[in-house]
């Protein structure tokens, strides 16, 4: 076997899982219990950035699969390999997993021996051709039952982080998880990335297609979904609560109280691109222009900001003591 | 680009590097049973020794004109303890010499469990990766919970099926079996009065690991060896340091590659460490390194890390019948 | 919150309520989530009509995933997914309603310390999503109910709130029944103590729901005799007494749900449209249950007799 070490064989496709939470704690994480949460490995550093905003990310940790590839037309390709799953913490608040792997064009017939697909992490070798434009779709559907299954890896490692001894186990306000699939074809190094597709669906359900060069590593692809996912949870998150009747229609103590964790945990987290890397930052420019989710976000928090001034003109005495 | 500006140390760690030699060469590795049987039966040792270290050298000169060579001795102080370094280690010193043999770093095994208060074992226990067997499709299997490490699926334990007929045997399978299996499975541990008794062969993956410079803690290189100049040696295995340089030698401790010298006895126990080397998610910095330099040499190591270690299990000069391994 | 529904035996209409009392408490909107345990006979699918979608999902359920065969147990969205026309059409403002239906083939079985640990992941983690979590547990001292006695003595399961509702009938058997259920040497009590649980706060999470209460001032009996009325007040008033006796008086019971006609006939939710429009159900049924699932969270019904 010549196969270049450390060098991933040459992808021609990544595709990923993020799943994204509130973490389950009453009061934000600082640095320092961030770092302890996500220390996936003793011996690994989480990395830790305080600016623009606190961002954790932990070390990757391997799931080994032999399985077949989720596939649209139900071609059954038996697959070998890595798969990585990473999480990342937002400001202490928001609790991401990710799991994704690469896959080249085509595999050998037979499976190597074990410690060969462990020094090319990620990689996940089909036997024979890929079926790619089968595999994009099938991982964008979702896992069949056998089928090699991102969700459970992300889940897995959601699970793993929320039974920590660090969490109390409190949360400030009830919110739905949601979970954003992406794929992404390789194109020639130097061509610009793009974004093809995103598709919010229901069950809080997103899907994601993009075009990423082949200098440009797919972690890296990774962490522009998760900003993504996380931008978009906020938006779900904030939207779904003022579209809750209670607040919609009730006015009194009960809409600060309902709003009140809004703007203590949430409105100070929009901040896109803060981590993505620099080769993909201006897909971006896509989901701002249409449908905007700056705007998006502009507009809820003035609605939230707007009734939380009303309430103070109209019950001065009530209106910042929620009990 | 505005990025390169800004900077925070603790989001982009870095993986520092070790020197590297071509080949470690392991010439002994003594238990207390081979310490009990005198002074013979080290001399035995390494006169035997001495014959197969001249076939490995010859073996790196076919890499390299000048291969840079370093050899290292494991004594155990994990298992069992005894004697103490004063009296010991000038004995086998003495010993290596009389055959011709030059020992340039010594270690003790407890520094594979534990070293400069790094747990290293426990490190490398959370990098176990296992081979999935076929139909594996991402739910994690539970290795830190069982404690053993197979090459393939086990016999499954008797269980009733939905409509309560006992099962038969069915017997277990190695995951890369030609025809037929090899199976193994490998304790990594054993719990003893509430703490962790590592097994012979982890803790020898662990020295594996260390010998091919793969082994990092937070970025930074563990199990640096100290110079030792002095001809005392302290009366107390925990005042020597894990690892020691006794020679000045310019070849570094760690190696591209790895070559071990050990009675056959042993051959179980290292069959078992390359099963557990196989199954490792080495430090990928440590990895990259170690590739681009041996690389760059010409001399490219092989990708999967257990192919880096190879062996030379010799006939136990004397009767050693009664002497078994850990 | 999270409610567990157990009853003394089957037959008692403890699913069919408890899903009622889902579709209450979605409707003044709370998110709602509703976990078929009842492992023997997952019922849950009929009475939300949501058949169709139940096939589809194969046997992806809440049995699979407890015995880790899947990672994560279908939900299905039942206000997208019923077969139901009143249901398709919820008003604005209501909570989200999601069924986690069991599995047909499923079976009962035994707790095990994995089974165990998904099934803690699984509340808590549905905890922090929904209002309200209720559990159908199967009927009697079954695995269910210690799976869920077991689950929530978990240390990291402290913080949550959780309540226990047992669903009986009126009848003197089921009044002895569920008392023994709750209170007898092997009951729900002994159990969750065996268990680690604090055996007064236990008992102050548990109430009983006396389910098809026939009303002797009920209308449905005004065809009656003298003597057949007379008895059944008197029956009422003993069974009264019985229950007073057996520890689930007055001050135990949550609620009570009347006799319905059509939950005699058919397991299914009563809508409005049901009470107001084809007027096949009882308005006293639609106000029970609507005050019943108002009591779920109301303190005030909870706190020490």
């Amino acid at each position: 076997m010549t196969a270049a070490l450390g060098q991933s064989a040459r992808s021609v496709l990544a595709c990923g899982e993020v799943r994204t939470c509130l973490l389950p704690s009453f009061q934000a994480l600082d640095g320092r219990a961030a770092a302890q949460l996500l220390r996936l490995r003793a011996d690994e550093h989480v990395r830790v950035s305080e600016r623009p905003t606190m961002y954790a990310l932990s070390p990757e940790v391997l799931t080994g699969v032999d399985c077949r590839l989720p596939t649209s037309n139900g071609s059954k390709v038996r697959a070998v390999g890595t798969v990585i799953a990473r999480a990342a913490l937002t400001e202490g608040r928001l609790l991401q997993s990710t799991a994704y792997f690469s896959a080249p064009a085509a595999g050998p017939d037979t499976r190597r021996p074990w410690g060969q697909y462990l020094v090319r992490p990620g990689l996940v070798e089909p036997f024979g051709k890929l079926p790619q434009q089968a595999t994009v779709e099938g991982v964008l559907r979702g896992a069949g039952r056998g089928e090699l299954d991102l969700g459970t890896i992300a889940e897995g490692l959601l699970t793993q982080l929320r039974r920590h001894a660090l969490l109390d186990r409190r949360v400030p306000f009830k919110s739905r998880p949601t979970h954003l699939r992406w794929v992404a074809r390789r194109q020639p190094e130097g061509e610009r990335a793009s974004l093809t597709n995103f598709t919010v669906a229901e069950g809080g359900l997103r899907t994601m297609e993009l075009r990423l060069p082949e200098d440009v590593p797919a972690a890296a692809a990774a962490g522009l979904c998760e900003d993504l996912a996380l931008h978009d949870w906020l938006l779900t998150t904030v939207q779904q609560m003022l579209d809750n009747s209670r607040i919609g229609a009730a006015d009194g103590p009960s809409v600060v109280e309902a709003l009140h964790p809004v703007v203590v945990h949430l409105l100070h987290l929009w901040m896109p691109r803060a981590h993505v890397d620099a080769a993909l930052g201006h897909l971006w420019d896509v989901l701002e222009e249409k449908p905007g989710f700056s705007r998006q976000w502009e507009k809820l928090s003035r609605r939230i900001r707007d009734r939380l001034a009303l309430q103070a003109v109209t019950m001065p005495h009530q209106a910042f003591s929620p009990r | 680009m505005t990025e390169a500006v800004f900077r925070e140390t603790t989001a982009e760690p870095v993986t520092k590097s070790v020197p590297l030699s071509h080949l470690s060469l392991e010439l002994g590795h003594l238990y207390m049973e081979d310490f009990e049987a005198g002074p013979d039966r080290l001399r035995e040792h390494f006169a035997e020794v001495r014959i197969w270290v001249d076939a490995v050298r010859a073996s790196a000169a076919r890499r390299s004109k000048r291969p840079r060579i370093s050899t290292c001795f494991l004594i155990d102080d994990y298992f069992t303890r005894f004697s103490t370094p004063a009296e010991l280690i000038p004995m086998v010193l003495k010993e290596a010499e009389k055959a011709g043999l030059v020992i340039d770093y010594l270690a003790r095994e407890s520094a594979c469990a534990v070293a400069d208060r790094i747990e290293l074992a426990e490190s490398v226990m959370h990098r176990l990766v296992e081979s999935p067997p076929p139909g594996s499709y991402g739910s994690r299997p539970p290795v830190s919970q069982t404690g053993w490490l197979a090459n393939g699926q086990r016999t499954p334990t008797m269980s009733r099926s939905a409509l309560g007929e006992v099962k038969g045997w069915q017997p277990p399978g190695e995951t890369a079996a030609r025809n037929h299996s090899v199976f193994m499975d490998v304790e990594l541990w054993s719990e003893k009065d509430g703490g962790r008794l590592w097994s012979c062969p982890f803790l020898a993956a662990v020295w594996q690991l260390a010998r091919l410079g793969l082994l990092r803690h937070l970025g930074e290189p563990v199990l640096e060896p100290q110079d030792w100049k002095s001809e005392e040696f302290p009366h107390d295995w925990d005042r020597l340091p894990p690892l020691i340089k006794l020679t000045d030698t310019k070849a570094a401790f760690s190696a591209y590659r790895t070559c071990t010298l050990m009675p056959n006895r042993f051959l179980a126990v290292e069959d078992a460490v390359r099963l557990i080397l196989d199954q490792i998610d080495v430090d990928a910095g440590a990895l990259r390194q170690v590739a681009d330099r041996s690389g760059g040499e010409g001399m490219a190591v092989p990708a999967a890390v257990a192919q880096r270690a190879t062996y030379v299990f010799y006939e136990e000069p004397g009767d050693s019948s009664e002497a078994e391994g850990t | 919150m999270l409610i567990f529904a157990a009853s003394d035996k089957g037959g008692t209409g403890r699913s069919v309520t408890s899903a009622n009392l889902a579709y209450h408490r979605a409707l003044a909107g709370d998110d709602v989530c509703y976990l078929d345990f009842d492992f023997g006979s997952p019922t849950a699918v009929a009475v939300f009509d949501v058949a169709d979608a139940r096939e589809a999902a194969e046997d992806r359920g809440l049995h699979a995933y407890l015995i880790g065969e899947v990672s994560e147990p279908e939900r299905i969205d039942v206000w997208a997914k019923t077969e139901h026309q009143v249901l398709r059409d919820p008003p604005p403002g209501c909570g989200r309603l999601v069924l986690m239906p069991g599995d047909v083939s499923g079976g009962e079985f035994a707790t095990t310390d994995d089974n165990l640990r998904r099934c803690v992941d699984l509340l808590m983690k549905l905890y922090h999503e929904f209002d309200l979590v209720i559990v159908d547990l199967s009927a009697g001292r079954s695995y269910a109910v210690d799976m869920a006695l077991e689950a929530t003595a978990q240390p990291e399961m402290s913080e949550l709130t959780a309540r226990w509702l047992v669903f009986h009938r009126w009848t003197r058997q089921h009044v002895a029944a569920a008392a023994s259920l709750v209170f007898g040497r092997r009951g729900i009590v002994a159990g969750g103590v065996h268990r680690g649980h604090d055996e007064e706060a236990l008992r102050g999470a548990i109430r009983f729901v006396r389910a098809a209460v026939p009303d002797p001032e009920s209308p449905l009996w005004s065809q009656v005799s003298p003597t057949q009325s007379a008895w059944m007040r008197k029956t009422d008033g003993d069974l009264k007494q019985l229950a007073s006796t057996a520890g689930i008086g007055y001050s135990q019971v949550l609620g009570s749900v009347p006799l319905e006609p059509v939950l005699q006939w058919r397991e299914q939710l009563i809508t409005d449209e049901d009470v107001l429009d084809s007027q096949i159900a009882n308005q006293e049924t639609w106000t029970a249950l609507s005050r019943l699932a108002a009591r779920l969270t109301d303190d005030k019904y909870w706190e020490e007799a």
